[in-house]
């Protein structure tokens, strides 16, 4: 499903040339489980916009789907992110604005789903996530590791091929942090493949894989199973 | 996807009450302030346009110049108006006005002093549109002693308007006809009257003399027949018509008129620039100025570019708020499109919102700007009709220029970088913010220049030493209703105690009796370079001391000297234009009745120190004054306690000779009177720059607020540190004072230019100082601060723990 060969980003700031990834090569199978460790400053993050299409790579390859997408402009980029790819940040990125109903329906607004095939599906997820009784919440009004579900309900209400989790337990206590774990670990049972940057060695253990990163370059990876 | 945009816009503008209202508020007011401006402007500019062959009417104006002197005039020849219906197939037809100043009019057994009464030539309805309501339009003003009266006089006179038949007793003469009642003349006339008498009830309008002008001449053309070419024709005709007349009583040709540099000519103005482009002798009413169409409209277009250049800082400066929101959005696949429509949706939103409360405060506002004004704009269907579209277009244009700049820079964020937490990013386009801020107050302080500059220049105009004494003198308007008994009045009123003088002739500074004659350096000469043409009053013994005017050579009238029917006292301008530096003992010839042959000698006795009689925007003209009666006014200089007591003790010796009305105001009053329109224009001016700086503050206000809030942290960090308040408040606020300080570098070469151009269109007129500049900035800096440090104080007194735990 996905393939970077040799991909380098380049950070320029003044006089400092920061090297976020260095010809860093790896591979991830549809339906696989991947998480990405290292220390802080890594690239990890780097790495995961890169893959979500979020961040264009300096120089390398990146094959999505068969499809080189290294070259592709925001506008494609765009379209192809909000079919494929869903997003959990550590920081949850809900708006505030908007009940947490309004939040999950959003990603279907932009790909255009009439209305009332998004209310089916927005109920269907949260149903999923456990959290359609506060549907008509707002963020502020919910604890973290709710906030969090909502985050992931957002992010799979339209079917994504692909989930990247940055640090997705790294705001949660370890209750919350388990329960948010066993909802990827569903999704990925269900056939979504999830690529998860983690610090937490007990949250790596979920993945079928841990790709260890530093200064841009992988060190090594282990296989889980 | 629409209803999303404005959910999340409607959700948005209320979690964010502060900047909301901040934004609504300033937008409304600065709307508010332009729709007055714009009904002031298009009420300007609607003059005249009340007639529906408002195109194809014109004045004749008359250019004259004589010696040193040239004079502009609203009026024309009695003879004009037919002759150029006969000569000239283009001319449809024409019509002549004479403003009859004033007549009494019986009510029951009062007789009512009216102000609004002219005579009109027949043909007055065929070219203005004043739709009769009874009687025969056509017929109306035919004969002699017929009257047309207005729905309002006739409602006030015989409380009906059914009235054609009627008769009215007019100055006690009874037999004046009532053979039509009009619809009132519209407030955007640049004539204003409730009486018109048919023109053949005033014989002098049967005159066939060329040499003279005194009747108001509108021209109706045909359609599509060209002014200009009948301007061209105007010199011809003028010399065909006027040469025996100047030949008989001038003794000269045209040619040798004009080979001394003098002319006589005609021209047109058309009807609907006579109300903002003619100010000239003659005009039928008080018209305004062009001039302050335009600063108007430019005042309006800054309040309310100021009030957009609010919207457009407060929404990028709130951007680190919605640097995150944009991100997410654009993680989940919204396009940049999306963001842009989003964002103009929420700026649309608030200027809606600005835009009707801003109707309804203009409309309630409207009563209190006529008053300001002096105007009597109403919002009638009429109104609508172009305000409707016109609010759309403003919420329109307003909403994309407000929001466009937010929607661009906002929908520009790259999520990668906004989502890293780096939202301190938010107060990014800061150079563009303090651009904005630095145009606001160029602005701001350009107005505030340009107030001081107006407020002296009216000071000035108001306690300018006028060369006469205007205060305490009492003016006896109809003092020719006393008729032979006018001198036993005056005799009688300088008897009273609390009387020092009084004087007769309706020559008065702050009157509107003019009049003009020739006058030769020598006898039997119409050479011009000879000639000067002054205004000519007639004055008795006691008017210079009266009036308190400073005689600088030769002596006042005297009832002693016998020869002083002949004797002159003259201006000092008058000296000047006749090149003499010791004019007193000179003499000065006349022609008597307009006949060269006849030839009267005066005597320069006296030369008395120039003093203002027309506005302070002309210089001083020439003035001769002959010893001669005229009993247009009585002037009584009063110095006493008790006014009113006075005031009725001349009113029973003025009952006590005539049974007229007695009518009087005072001096300074008159003097007022003849500016109003320039302190109403400078009041107006006060009101509105005075919005346009609340308008700049608000949104000073406003981004002050967001600089505190963008650094809280930053504020908690230095104050446990140990920072001291003031140093915090010196932090926050130095910046914007920075700004203020460009503002005022950029603005106030910007104001003394055009100010000073301004000031040029008054002959007499202040300096700008440097003072004032000074006092502009220094007051810009102040509101400034304050406006600044509200917010940097209660930032700086924040709890430090409160605004670090805020993370
Ligand atoms: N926008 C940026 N500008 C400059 N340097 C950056 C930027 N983003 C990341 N870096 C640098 O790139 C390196 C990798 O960052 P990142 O991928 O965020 O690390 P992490 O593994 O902690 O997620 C770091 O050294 C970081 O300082
Ligand atoms: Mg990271």
């Amino acid at each position: 499903m996905i393939k970077i060969t040799d991909l380098e980003k380049f950070y320029r700031t003044e006089e400092v040339e920061t090297i976020a990834l260095n010809k860093l090569s790896m591979e991830v199978r549809k339906g696989e489980f991947v998480a990405i460790m290292g220390p802080s400053g890594c690239g990890k993050s780097t790495l995961l916009n890169i893959l979500g299409m979020l961040d264009d790579p300096d120089a390398g390859s990146y094959i999505f789907n068969d499809t080189e997408v290294a070259h592709f402009n925001e506008r494609k980029r765009a379209d192809l992110r909000k079919h494929n790819i869903g997003f959990v940040f550590q920081s949850f990125n809900l708006i505030d604005e908007l009940t947490v109903f309004e939040n999950v329906e959003l990603p279907l607004i932009y790909t255009g789903v009439a209305a009332s095939e998004r209310v089916k599906r927005v109920e269907a997820v949260l149903d999923k996530m456990q959290i359609m009784h506060r549907r008509n919440h707002y963020p502020q009004q919910l604890s973290g590791g709710q906030q969090q579900r909502v985050a992931i309900a957002r992010a799979v209400v339209n079917n994504p091929k692909l989930i990247l989790a940055d640090e997705p337990t790294g705001n949660l206590d370890s209750s919350n942090g388990n329960e948010v774990m066993e909802l990827l670990t569903d999704l990925n049972e269900q056939g979504t493949t999830i690529i998860m940057v983690t610090h937490s060695e007990h949250d790596a253990r979920y993945s079928h894989r841990i790709i260890r990163l530093l200064d841009g370059h992988t060190v090594m990876e282990n296989i889980m199973i | 996807m629409f209803k999303n945009y404005l959910k999340t816009a409607f959700r948005s503008l209320k979690r964010n009450k502060g900047f909301t209202a901040i934004n609504i508020l300033g937008l409304a007011l600065g709307l508010t302030a332009c729709l007055l401006i714009v009904l002031y402007v298009v009420n300007e500019l609607s003059f005249d346009r009340y007639n529906t062959k408002a195109d194809r009417i014109y004045r004749v104006n008359e250019d004259l110049k004589l010696g040193n002197n040239s004079v502009q005039y609203a009026v024309c020849m009695p003879p004009l108006a037919q002759t150029l219906k006969t000569d000239f197939p283009e001319v449809e037809n024409a019509v002549r006005l004479k403003n009859a100043y004033s007549i009494h009019v019986k009510k029951g057994s009062e007789n009512i002093l009216e102000y609004r009464v002219a005579f009109a030539d027949p043909s007055l309805f065929d070219v203005f549109t004043l739709p009769m309501i009874n009687g025969n339009a056509s017929t109306a003003l035919k004969e002699p002693n017929s009257i047309v009266i207005t729905e309002t006089t006739a409602l006030k006179y015989f409380n009906s308007t059914n009235v054609v038949g009627k008769s009215l007793v007019i100055n006690d003469q009874g037999g004046f006809k009532v053979t039509g009642v009009i619809k009132d003349v519209p407030k955007t006339s640049h004539f204003n009257f409730d009486f018109f008498i048919s023109m053949s009830s005033f014989p002098d309008s049967k005159s066939d003399k060329w040499l003279r002008s005194d009747y108001n001449t509108y021209v109706l053309f045909r359609k599509g027949a060209d002014p200009k070419k009948l301007e061209a024709q105007f010199p011809a005709f003028l010399r065909k018509y006027s040469a025996g007349e100047m030949q008989s009583d001038m003794k000269m040709s045209i040619d040798d008129f004009e080979k001394g540099g003098s002319y006589f000519r005609m021209n047109l103005i058309p009807l609907t620039d006579i109300h903002l482009h003619s100010n000239i002798s003659g005009e039928l009413g008080a018209n305004s100025s062009a001039q302050y169409i335009y600063i108007f409209s430019a005042i309006a277009l800054f309040i309310l570019l100021i009030a957009c250049v609010n919207f457009m800082n407060l929404s990028t400066a709130r951007s680190a708020n919605r640097a995150r929101e944009v991100g997410v959005r654009k993680v989940l696949g919204s396009s940049r499109g999306n963001l842009v429509i989003q964002f103009l949706a929420e700026s649309n939103m608030i200027t809606l919102v600005s835009t009707i409360i801003a109707l309804f405060a203009t409309y309630a506002l409207l009563p209190a700007f006529n008053q300001l004004a002096g105007k009597e704009i109403s919002i009638g269907l009429g109104t609508f009709a172009w305000l409707l579209p016109a609010s759309l277009l403003i919420i329109l244009i307003v909403g994309f220029m407000a929001g466009s700049y937010p929607a661009l820079f906002l929908s520009g964020f790259q999520p990668v970088n906004v989502l890293k937490g780096k939202l301190s990013a938010g107060f990014k386009g800061g150079n563009l913010r303090n651009f904005l801020v630095v145009f606001q107050f160029s602005i701001s302080i350009f107005l505030i220049i340009g107030t001081l500059v107006i407020y002296n220049q009216l000071n000035y105009i108001q306690s300018k030493n006028l060369g006469y004494n205007r205060n305490q003198v009492l003016v006896i308007k109809n003092a020719y209703e006393l008729n032979t008994h006018s001198q036993t009045f005056k005799q009688e009123v300088k008897q009273l105690p609390g009387v020092s003088d009084a004087t007769l002739s309706g020559y008065l500074p702050t009157g509107q009796a003019r009049n003009t004659s020739i006058f030769y350096k020598e006898a039997g000469t119409t050479d011009q370079k000879n000639a000067i043409f002054p205004q000519t009053w007639s004055i008795d013994e006691d008017y210079i001391k009266t009036l308190g005017m400073k005689m600088i050579a030769g002596r006042e009238f005297s009832t002693s000297m016998a020869t002083d029917s002949s004797a002159l006292i003259i201006n000092e301008t008058a000296a000047r234009f006749l090149g003499m530096s010791n004019p007193v003992g000179k003499l000065l010839y006349q022609s008597v009745d307009g006949n060269h042959e006849h030839v009267k000698a005066y005597q320069i006795v006296g030369v008395v120190k120039d003093f203002h009689f027309n506005s302070l925007h002309e210089n001083i003209a020439p003035v001769i004054m002959r010893f001669n009666y005229d009993n247009g006014n009585v002037s009584v200089r009063v110095n006493s306690s008790n006014l009113p007591a006075l005031v009725n003790q001349i009113k029973s010796k003025w009952s006590s000779l005539t049974s007229a009305h007695f009518e009087y105001s005072f001096m300074d009053q008159d003097f007022e009177a003849t500016y109003r329109s320039e302190q109403r224009i400078g009041q107006i001016f006060i009101v509105f720059t005075s919005l346009a700086i609340l308008i700049a503050c608000l949104g000073l206000f406003g981004l002050a607020a967001y600089a505190a809030e963008q650094r809280t942290k930053e504020i908690g960090i230095r104050k446990v540190l140990g920072a001291s308040v003031s140093v915090i408040v010196g932090l926050l606020t130095k910046d914007f004072l920075k700004l203020i300080l460009v503002a005022i570098v950029i603005s106030t070469p910007l104001a003394w230019y055009f100010m000073h151009k301004w000031l040029q269109d008054f002959a007499y007129r202040v300096n700008i100082h440097w003072y004032t500049v000074a006092i502009a900035a220094v007051t810009a800096m102040l509101i400034a601060f304050i406006t600044i440090s509200f917010q940097s104080i209660k930032a700086a007194l924040t709890n430090p723990v409160k605004s670090l735990k805020n993370e």
